[in-house]
């Protein structure tokens, strides 16, 4: 295999703690540049196998490449990778400018150099009038920054972001998305990116792994996994308000439709059912609808206009937009 | 503040002054008096003032005997202490970040430093064996042994609260483990340290039962000693005797005003989580 | 498989490990062996259990031994009550709060042996000024160390004098832990200043008192330097306790029957603070 193929070659990964198995045989290839996202609930295994990668976890079984180099045994610094944490783990007692250089002063680069790529890499985070303070003062969004500063003098192949954004605010955090968005685009580097939100998922991600208990569910674009989801899980997580799942009717195990592909009427349609609570964004209305046939069904309609709760309605699938597992 | 809570502390003064002032001022007073005054061990007001001849004839006395106990009880307390902080952050580190069958090992060692009383004869045999007794060496080691324990509880109750994620940015950015210990996490634990180096450095150089068994010798004498070895040639000069004694409050008075907030700290570490 | 290095070595430990070894626990285990020997540092001859016999045979070792016990549980006592009286007195915001407090807590940094030699100027039966004073409100005052009956006793006050600030200082952090809540529950459910200090102070400043007790039963049960520095044990035999029996032991020349009393101060220690700890820790679990 030639080393511009795959950035990244997980081979049959697993890993126990004691009797627990956390990760139960993963094969992934995440191509060079591309931004990939890990996304699941909670304990399906995706921050761990963040860690196998990083080298903060060793591998029970299976084989880690990165560049095409066998890294699995190696230690974390030489793996060619940087990442960034969830607390952003900044040295509180080391200044923007130390933090960033920490890695480089440890590895006994000349001073000059440290400092050059210091500068380079503030002035694209936008850091530069910042480089002096201490990390307790500045804003979360800032510390977000320093904390990818520090990532991106190690030059890495591959950079690792564990929940990066989970401790900004709403606001910020859409800023964030972007300007990750913006810093993947600009420096051309493979991202992996662990997630539990689906919203990030699917705004920055190339290629997105669906993970749960410990084994991949589901890899493919934001739009396939959207349009063709293999497996309920994966057609429930991804999707808001998710997916309308109902076990054991029309003829399979589970069915499958998303809010936005269920028509409403008042006078005709598919199921009938009592419209029990309605919620108005403005821009779309989520609508419940108390059925017989297929049980509590989640609409989302355009536009504010909706039926009172406690009225009768009928819900009808759009042709083609039934899943069927 | 409420009449109550003023006229309460009045009278609380007004104990306090009787019963926790009142040794410290006689201490000075007899401090200052001549020799036959001191000798009437009244508590009374010096009839003439004789600071600075108390303190040089103290200072002098068994051939500036008070000079060699400050050095050596510094350069006890300086090198133990020193000890202290480095070994017992060491422990209480990888006690706190690696959970292994080896801690209970470690718990166990500390709780006995905490409450075994030294068995003194069969040390003194050890020191011996090593050539360590009536050594300075040997004593900074014995004060570095008995407060071990103390040091890496608090040490490790601390590290507790220092997010591994540092540990882990440090190992990614290429850290050692001395590295990610001595430029990560040490520098983080100055306010336990700066808590620990002066409730040691108070309690070493306080100390008087350690010196007494394992640094005898005249050489070797520390500041407590000197209290001791004084009792008995200053019998009739009780002026010196407790010159000296004034002497020998300063360093911990010195540093109480200045540390405060700090001992408090290492004193009732225990008191709430029990 | 190669594992890698973990970034906690325990090499970290070693030096530690090796001092407290080589220093403490290698005397501790030997202790035990070296007591039950006649021994002159070089030579150790086995007697089997004479030096305990010799011990428990001895009127003034054996008084030596109730007076450790009377002494540290006095000490403890005195400390635990008298000091989280003065912690309630010192967190209620009265005049000169934070200088009483200092005031209290600096004998608890001075040096003991300079205590111990101003207390006994001080307690001297006829020229001291604690009995001066006395006899200034028409009190005789007694022979406060050199009356056989009262010299342990006195001593126990010296200490209480040096150490109080310690307890009290620890009852402070202790109630400063007490959220306020429960006293203004408590006042809303009608509760008096007595019924709060029952009901809510005593049972929620246990940890402190868990921390009170036991340090000073240790410190109590170890303690030789202020009576040292007062006493030495005297007059005769009558304020000896174990640590300054070894000490004399040792002086004279007895290195097994010293290393022998060692070895019954652990074992009381471990008698009375073990069962203590495991009964703390019981009631925290029932609470």
């Amino acid at each position: 295999m030639s080393v511009s193929q795959s950035s990244v070659v997980l081979k049959n990964l697993t890993k126990s703690f004691g009797a627990v198995d956390v990760i139960k045989g993963v094969d992934l290839e995440i191509a060079p540049g591309e931004f990939c996202v890990f996304v699941g609930p909670s304990g399906c295994g995706k921050s761990t196998l963040l860690r196998l990668i990083s080298g903060l976890e060793e591998a029970t079984s299976g084989t880690i490449e990165i560049a095409g180099r066998d890294v699995t045994h190696a230690e974390p610094s030489e793996r060619g990778i940087a990442m960034v944490f969830q607390s952003y783990a900044l040295y509180p007692h080391l200044t923007v400018r130390e933090n960033i250089g920490f890695g480089l002063s440890l590895a006994k680069r000349p001073k000059a150099e440290i400092a050059a790529r210091v500068e380079a890499a503030a002035a694209v985070l936008q850091l530069g009038p910042y480089l002096d303070r201490k990390p307790k003062a500045l804003s979360g969004g800032q510390r977000q920054r320093v904390a990818i500063g520090r990532a991106m003098v190690r030059d890495p192949n591959v950079f690792l972001l564990d929940e990066p954004l989970s401790n900004l605010d709403a606001a910020l955090r859409a800023q964030m998305r972007i300007e990750l968005t913006d810093l993947h685009k600009k420096l051309g580097a493979t991202m992996i990116y662990v997630t539990h939100d689906q919203v990030e998922a699917m705004t920055m991600a190339d290629k997105i792994v669906v993970l749960n208990a410990g084994q991949i569910e589901q890899v493919g674009s934001p739009m396939e996994l959207y349009n063709a989801p293999v497996s309920p899980f994966v057609a429930g997580f991804i999707g808001s308000p998710k997916m309308n799942l109902v076990p054991n009717v029309m003829g399979c195990a589970t069915y499958g439709i998303r809010p936005e592909h269920l028509d409403l009427s008042t006078s005709a349609g598919q199921w009938q059912g009592t419209i029990r609570h309605v919620e108005r964004l403005g821009a779309e209305v989520i609508l419940y609808l108390q059925t017989e046939a297929m049980g509590e069904l989640v609409l989302r309609l355009p536009g504010q206009s909706a039926p009172p709760p406690g009225s009768i309605a009928y819900a009808t699938p759009q042709p083609g937009r039934a899943f069927q597992f | 503040m409420t009449r109550r809570q003023r006229n309460s502390g009045l009278i609380a003064m007004a104990v306090a002054f009787v019963i926790f002032i009142l040794p410290f001022a006689f201490t000075f007073l007899m401090a200052v008096k001549t020799k036959k005054e001191a000798a009437l061990m009244l508590f009374s007001w010096p009839t003439e003032w004789h600071f600075w001849d108390n303190f040089t004839e103290v200072i002098q006395a068994r051939n500036y005997m008070l000079l060699l106990a400050y050095f050596n009880s510094t350069v006890i307390t300086v090198a133990a202490v020193s000890g202290l902080i480095v070994m017992g952050a060491m422990v209480g580190y990888v006690l706190q970040r690696r959970p292994s069958g080896w801690n209970k090992v470690i718990y166990a060692g500390v709780l006995m430093g905490l409450i075994v009383p030294p068995a003194v004869v069969p040390t003194i045999w050890v020191l011996q064996g090593l050539g360590l007794f009536k050594s300075l060496t040997g004593m900074v080691l014995i004060q570095i042994a008995y407060g071990l324990a103390f040091s890496v509880l608090l040490y490790r109750s601390f590290i507790a609260t220092i997010p591994r994620d540092l540990d882990e940015a440090a190992i990614i950015d290429g850290a050692k483990p001395w590295a990610i210990f001595f430029k990560v996490i040490l520098p983080l634990l100055k306010p336990v340290t700066v808590t620990l180096i002066t409730v040691q450095s108070i309690a070493i150089f306080n100390d008087f039962t350690n010196p007494l068994y394992y640094l005898p010798g005249k050489e070797n004498v520390t500041v407590q000693l000197t209290l001791f070895n004084f009792q008995s040639q200053f019998q009739s000069q009780f002026n010196l005797l407790f010159m000296n004694i004034l002497l020998v409050t300063i360093p911990p008075l010195i540093v109480f005003v200045f540390f405060n907030r700090q001992i408090v700290a290492g004193m009732t570490a225990g008191a709430v989580k029990g | 498989m190669t594992r890698r290095r973990s970034p906690y070595p325990y090499w970290f430990v070693l030096p530690a490990a090796v001092v407290f070894t080589v220093l403490f626990l290698v005397p501790t285990l030997a202790s035990l062996w070296f007591s039950l020997t006649r021994w002159d540092l070089f030579t150790a001859s086995f007697i089997g259990l004479d030096n305990y016999r010799q011990f428990f045979k001895e009127p003034f070792l054996v008084q030596g031994l109730v007076n450790t016990v009377i002494y540290a549980a006095l000490t403890s006592v005195s400390k635990s009550v008298l000091g989280l009286l003065l912690a309630v007195l010192l967190t209620s915001g009265i005049l000169w709060q934070s200088f009483l407090r200092a005031v209290i807590f600096f004998p608890v940094l001075v040096s003991t042996i300079g205590v111990g030699i101003t207390f006994t100027a001080l307690m001297h039966p006829t020229r001291g000024a604690i009995n001066i004073g006395l006899a200034a409100i028409g009190i005789h005052g007694p022979a406060w160390l050199s009356n056989p009956e009262l010299a342990l006793y006195s001593v126990a006050f010296i200490d209480l004098w040096k150490g109080i600030g310690l307890a009290t200082l620890i009852y402070i952090a202790g109630l400063a832990a007490i959220s306020p809540d429960y006293y203004e529950a408590a006042r809303i459910d009608g509760a008096t200043r007595v019924q709060q200090f029952w009901r809510v102070t005593v049972p929620l400043v246990r940890p402190a008192t868990v921390t009170v007790v036991t340090l000073s039963l240790i410190g109590g049960l170890r303690s030789f330097d202020i009576i040292w520095a007062t006493t030495r044990g005297g007059p005769g035999f009558a304020s000896d306790v174990l640590a300054s029996v070894i000490y004399k032991q040792y002086q004279a020349g007895f290195y097994g029957l010293a290393t022998a009393g060692n070895v019954i101060l652990f074992a009381l220690i471990a008698l009375i603070i073990l069962p203590l700890t495991w009964w703390f820790n019981k009631r925290e679990i029932d609470l």
